[in-house]
């Protein structure tokens, strides 16, 4: 990110990326609160708001969960302070419970959600389909194709929030997260941050019985002002065809930039009507009758599942019921995967009969050149802690297996995921944010097995915690593993209440996993360095046999926050290196590590790569014979301890440095 | 026409930063620039890629199968990963760094007979596809450069030295200055001519170069 293109005064242009343009969007229409939990493919909001709080006046929280971030930005918002908040649709399953209610009770100042669909599922556990939260909640819903577009939306849904005092989701997909292009700057106007005074303000946001079946009349009628006032939006727009009672197109967020694609690579550019619909709820059910009216088909071009179809369909059983409608139920689309221009040339192509150029053939010749070139699963970063904890409880785990007792291992949503792809393959579930723990407290009941459960430091305040004081008071045995790394890594090493710094580099009080689960009345908790292999075994055979919860915390910062702490305190990484007259070939230092930094020469030994090398000390640990070392260093193995606790004149070292450009 | 860049390497080689340079650049020359960048999953190790297309009709973020003008890879055996996103006979510009997957490695140390998939299992394959590639020895001249982690702007150097390519390299340079970390802006502005100067050296003969 290059932050001066974010905060720069002036009008012009900037070459960003869309989340990049979201933010100043927000920042251009003076956004006062913003709040979050990070998650991909928003996680760069989150970022530019924390690295451009310097520069102007807002209040920016980093939440322990979606739904508390929510409540951040609607508590401000009912004191008339413009906020914004950002989530993963997943994440809109934590805080709908609260966007739900917000339906009802209204906002004041302006509300915007941006939630992000991730089709493909590219970085999330399942292709849920967010948009069915606006019908839902009743609240209205934008969804941009391009960056540019996207800072637009975001500016003009403060201005729809404010005048029909409800909240407004802008939805996105990845492929519009993670899209940078061309933006038009528009001007910075920011007012000076000051409290309001409550009893000045005063107003009722509350629904429940009587009161919500009053409000939700009033959710009726707002509906229809929506849909009235969408009518005439600027973000749907019509691409006029040459007439005649042929076949046109409706489409909305990336999908539409495909059909440009797929209708310029058939030569239909201009000759084919299309409708781009940015207002997706309520949808503008006059403009859409009027586009089909006439037509003799409508193909539906959407990602997912066929929201905007069903919609059409329903109005063209009175504006055109001859009509044939071509998307998903036609079979011309899939409801599986993301859509792209080839998917969508071939569908559009089908309709009309038209040929196209088929990529098969081009697909049929790669995929022979790629037999048996080696697949790249993502792993955990050199250096990383996991990859000390997970070396330890293998042994663990082994041992466990082999007295014949067996276990079920239950992962969760985080870096430590990555267990489960090869080469290490491990994990009998993974599901959602702090599922993990909430399956052994139901499994540890009705298995024999030893039930063993991760969850990571974020995941824990987020949504772990009420599943461990659940084991507490009902004393399930299960052994709960939290891997602490200090921020929450997978998105990008955003600090979390593990972390001594909030949004901006400013402090933040920690908030010490142990000192929770004892507080809780966990009587088993120990608390180890990740990368202490040797002396964590032990300790992690100690956990699986408990009588009780066992709960160990292991601690030591992710490498990536890690390193950047490291280049601004001027410390150089220090690779290791393998000592080849010593080495014997067991390769203890690639089984149970298998660190991306490691490979094996052309002699059949192993091999540090310098470059990728973390120091981190894990695979010397695991060698018998002493043969790696750190490079220059001549000595041993390596036996360092936890660099949690650091003195105070480091920790004003590195608030100097927060400023610098990444 | 538009021009697609596919460009693809291992996270951490910083494909986000020279994707940024070249759309920079793109704006400073007056053109419409669009990517799509994938890096989800891939903080360190994992395969990562972007599309980048510049022209005033490159609509999507994707590029559509088999239009690529350009190829980059920052990895070896990622070239081979997305070469159907190239152009049949197109440019293939490829690093002879190979970084091995700990899945392959893996693999070796269950069965010792087995072998790695090399830089030449990569290059003869994609010969097969395209006749145009190059490979460039991009971390040597990022060591040279001073900084091993330039890489990415060997890589910006390459492109600029492209005849199709519509950046005049003042531009491009331009835009690294304004990107990179304030510390590591010689070192890179070093790399990218390094860049340069391998291009010509390994292109020249596909007659693809500036001058």
């Amino acid at each position: 990110m290059v932050l001066k293109d974010v905060i720069s005064g002036g009008k012009g242009q900037a070459f960003m990326l869309c989340n990049e343009a979201i933010v100043r969007g927000a920042i251009e229409a003076d956004v006062k609160v913003v709040a979050f939990y990070p998650g991909a493919p928003t996680s760069e909001i989150l970022d530019t708001f924390s690295e451009a709080l310097g520069s102007f006046d807002y209040h920016m929280q980093i939440a322990t969960n979606e739904k508390v971030a929510l409540e951040i930005c609607a508590g401000a918002s009912f004191a008339g302070f413009r906020s914004l908040t950002a989530m993963k649709s997943v994440g809109m399953n934590v805080a709908s419970d609260t966007l739900f209610v917000l339906g009802y009770t209204g906002v004041r100042g302006g509300l915007v959600v941006v939630m992000a669909d991730d089709p493909h599922a590219h970085s999330s556990q399942s292709e849920q389909d967010g948009r069915f939260f606006a019908p839902n909640a009743y609240v209205p819903m934008l969804e941009p194709s391009t960056a540019q577009e996207a800072k637009e939306m975001v500016k003009e849904a403060f201005a729809i929030s404010e005048r029909h005092r409800v909240p407004v989701i802008v939805r996105t997909v990845t492929r519009v997260n993670h899209q940078s292009g061309v933006v038009e700057l528009g001007e910075i106007r920011r007012g000076k941050f000051e409290r309001a005074r409550w009893r000045d303000l005063k107003e009722e946001y509350l629904t429940l019985g009587e009161v919500a079946r009053r409000k939700k009349v009033r959710m009726l009628e707002r509906r229809a002002e929506l849909e009235k006032e969408f009518e005439g939006s600027a973000f749907n727009s019509v691409l006029r065809g040459e007439g005649g009672a042929g076949t046109g197109i409706v489409t909305s967020s990336v999908s539409y930039l495909y059909v440009l694609e797929a209708l310029k690579s058939l030569g239909l550019l201009g000759r084919v009507p299309v409708l781009k619909l940015g207002t997706t709820y309520p949808v503008p059910r006059r403009l859409v009758a009027d586009f089909i009216r006439g037509l003799k088909g409508v193909i539906v071009v959407e990602e997912l599942s066929p929201y905007l179809e069903n919609e059409v369909a329903a109005i063209a059983k009175d504006a055109n019921p001859a009509a044939g409608i071509f998307g998903k139920r036609s079979g011309h689309f899939s409801e599986a995967w993301e859509l792209n221009p080839d998917l969508v040339s071939e569908g559009i192509a089908s309709v009309l009969g038209l040929e196209h150029r088929d990529k098969k053939v081009i697909v049929e010749e790669a995929r022979a050149l790629k037999e048996g070139m080696p697949d790249r699963y993502p792993t955990f970063c050199p250096g990383c802690p996991h990859r000390g904890t997970f070396a330890a409880l293998s042994q663990a785990l082994r041992a466990l297996s082999a007295s014949g007792k067996g276990y079920y291992f239950a992962n969760d949503i985080g870096c430590y995921s990555m267990w489960v792809f090869p080469p290490i393959s491990k994990a009998d579930s993974s599901l959602c944010m702090g599922a993990s723990v909430g399956i052994a407290n139901g499994l540890s009941n009705v298995i024999e097995e030893r039930v063993v459960a991760v969850v990571g430091d974020s995941t824990f305040y987020h949504a772990a915690l009420p599943a461990i004081l659940n084991a507490v008071h009902n004393r399930n045995k299960f052994t709960l593993f939290i891997l602490d790394n200090s921020v929450t890594a997978m998105t990008g090493q955003q600090p979390n209440l593990s972390t001594e710094y909030t949004a901006g580099w400013r402090e933040g009080k920690r908030v010490p996993i142990e000192d929770v689960c004892r507080a809780a009345g966990a009587e088993f908790v120990e608390v180890v360095d990740s990368y202490s292999v040797k002396e964590n075994v032990p300790v992690f055979r100690r956990a699986l046999e408990y009588e009780g919860l066992a709960v160990v915390v292991s601690r030591r910062e992710c490498a990536l926050y890690g390193d950047r702490r490291k280049r601004r305190r001027g410390e150089k990484i220090t690779p290791f290196e393998v000592d080849k007259s010593v080495c014997r070939r067991p390769y203890a230092c690639i089984r149970d590590v298998y660190c991306p930094a490691h490979e094996i020469d052309g002699d059949g030994q192993p091999r540090i790569s310098p470059e990728l090398c973390d120091g981190c000390s894990v695979c010397s640990r695991m060698c018998a014979f002493g043969s790696i070392r750190r490079a220059g260093a001549g000595t041993g193995n390596e036996n360092g301890t936890g660099n949690h606790k650091r003195d105070d004149k480091e920790k004003e070292k590195e608030k100097e440095g927060a400023g610098e450009r990444r | 026409m538009s021009f697609n860049i596919f460009i693809c390497g291992v996270g951490g080689q910083g494909l986000v930063l020279l994707t940024n340079v070249l759309g920079r650049a793109c704006l400073k020359s007056g053109f419409k620039a669009i990517t799509g960048e994938m890096y989800g999953l891939s903080q360190r190790s994992g395969s990562v890629s972007v599309h980048m297309r510049i022209g005033d009709d490159a609509y999507s973020p994707l590029i559509p199968v088999g239009e690529g003008n350009v190829l980059v890879a920052l990895e070896a055996i990622e070239a081979l990963r997305y070469i159907e996103y190239l152009k049949k006979g197109g440019l293939a510009l490829v690093n002879r760094r190979v970084m091995h997957p700990p899945v392959e490695t893996a693999g070796l140390v269950r069965d010792r007979s087995r072998k790695y998939f090399s830089l030449e299992d990569v290059v003869s394959r994609l010969r097969r596809y395209t006749g145009r590639v190059a490979v460039i020895d991009a971390l040597a001249a990022a060591k040279e450069a001073g900084n091993p982690n330039t890489e990415n702007t060997v890589f910006l150097g390459c492109l600029s030295a492209l005849r199709e390519l519509p950046l005049d390299p003042e531009k491009v340079r331009e835009a690294i200055a304004e990107a990179v970390p304030e510390r590591t802006v010689d070192q890179n502005l070093r790399a990218f001519e390094l860049g340069r100067a391998a291009a010509k050296e390994a292109l020249c003969g596909f007659g693809v170069c500036r001058d």
